[in-house]
């Protein structure tokens, strides 16, 4: 279990606000902090990590407190056991993958160095150095790297932000498969919709410093009160025009579906957009594979 | 998508199946859902009625029977002719209502703008929607 309880005057560029949040996150839990840029995610990641000193502040992880301002105490970020992963990769350009990786251990330990190449297929990579990589599999390495530390929080700020779609999806799998297979604690801040759907337990949706509203993905998002049955989310890849209409290519998890929309309602859909498909439960056919 | 705003005034409901009556301009649209628990479906309170264009069928000089419910008399205003589909833009009561059907049937039904058609949708097209 881990307790946060934040204070924080924050002052943005025309805004100034309070961080106020209070939240506990169970054990192997995949939490996501979603919200505009400026409405505090990542200062909340950087106050976990004890990068960004705060107000007033509570932090407990698995019964060790990190921080608590009334009693003073405050551990530094070397002694608190997280693993951060930012949006640009950081890695050593001068060490070669594996001794990126192993940097990052207390003690050696090959075999679970091992593990981690193995499960994340950077075995064939280790050798090389940073430059010689993609920007996936950088990330896929800083990744790693965080994970070698065996952390008892593991943060994910944007990962995911810098890399193509097709990069992106597998990724995002990668990521699920990590956080179980090392039973993870993690915190991801996303604004992708397919990555807080297909990756979380519970969100956070975060406005001006305050926790708006919390709970499965698709109890939080997908609220607008239809009366179909038939609901899925999805991404905007393509719109084209046809004859009269338009034809919406609507990417959902892996599959392509495809929509036919009129004029008025494409005006203001972009691609990239996330949206709602909704039909009735009494159209769909159902066939058996 | 057409979007039409009325007030429910009767939900009739069998188990997990309701049809549920709305009142527009005091006319009447049904809508057959699935699952009736949701809140705003309750008789008095404002709802947006939903039906894509491509479920409005259009009728002209309409004789004898048929099942669907939902039939409005509207006036055509304007008429986008495709190569395959055209869409129809009619008024009915103090809304627009847009239909697309093939050119085939357009052509079939020798449509002009003006003309007084019937315009049909199944029961289980129309979707209902909380404002």
């Amino acid at each position: 279990m881990i307790e946060i309880k934040i204070k924080k005057h924050l002052t943005g560029q025309d805004t100034e606000f309070e961080l106020n949040i209070d939240i506990h996150i169970k054990d192997k839990e995949f939490i996501t902090l979603f919200g505009k840029s400026g409405a505090g995610k990542t200062t909340i990641l950087r106050i976990l990590a004890g990068l960004t000193p705060v107000d007033y502040g509570f932090i407990k992880v698995k019964e060790k407190i990190w921080l608590d301002t009334e009693r003073n105490i405050n551990l530094p970020p070397q002694k608190r056991n997280i693993g951060f992963v930012f949006q640009d990769y950081a890695l050593f350009p001068n060490m070669t993958v594996e001794e990126n990786i192993k940097f990052a251990m207390d003690k050696q330990n090959q075999e679970f160095l091992d593990s981690i190449l193995e499960t994340m297929q950077l075995k064939h990579l280790k050798h090389q150095k940073p430059d010689k990589l993609s920007g996936g599999q950088k990330q896929k390495v800083a990744i790693a790297r965080a994970i070698a530390r065996k952390p008892d929080i593991l943060l994910l700020d944007e990962p995911l932000s810098a890399l193509d779609l097709d990069t992106r999806l597998k990724f995002q799998e990668e990521i699920k498969k990590i956080h179980k297979e090392f039973q993870l604690t993690t915190i991801l801040v996303s604004h992708d919709f397919s990555e807080i759907f297909k990756l979380s337990d519970r969100v956070f949706v975060l406005s001006n410093g305050k926790i708006i509203k919390s709970g499965k993905p698709e109890d939080v998002f997908i609220q607008e009160k239809l009366s179909g049955k038939v609901k899925l989310t999805g991404q905007i890849i393509k719109i084209e025009k046809e004859d009269i209409v338009y034809v919406i290519s609507v990417l959902i998890g892996n599959n392509i579906i495809k929509v036919v929309a009129v004029e008025e309602e494409i005006k203001d859909l972009n691609v990239g957009d996330n949206v709602i498909i909704a039909t009735k439960a009494f159209n769909p056919f159902i066939i058996k594979m | 998508m057409n979007k039409l705003k009325g007030f429910i005034s009767k939900v009739s409901t069998s188990g997990n199946i309701s049809i549920v009556e709305v009142n527009i301009q005091s006319e009447k649209i049904f809508s057959i859902i699935i699952g009736n628990k949701e809140e705003f479906l309750k008789i008095g309170n404002e709802v947006y009625v939903l039906f894509k264009e491509t479920e409005v069928s259009i009728a002209k000089d309409f004789k004898g029977e048929i099942s669907l419910q939902n039939r409005l008399n509207c006036k055509i205003l304007k008429i986008n002719k495709g190569k395959l589909l055209t869409e129809i833009i009619m008024q009915w009561k103090n809304e627009k209502i847009k239909s697309i059907i093939t050119t085939k049937s357009a052509e079939r039904l020798s449509l002009r703008e003006g003309d007084n058609i019937t315009a049909f949708i199944k029961t289980n097209e129309v979707s209902l929607m909380e404002i």
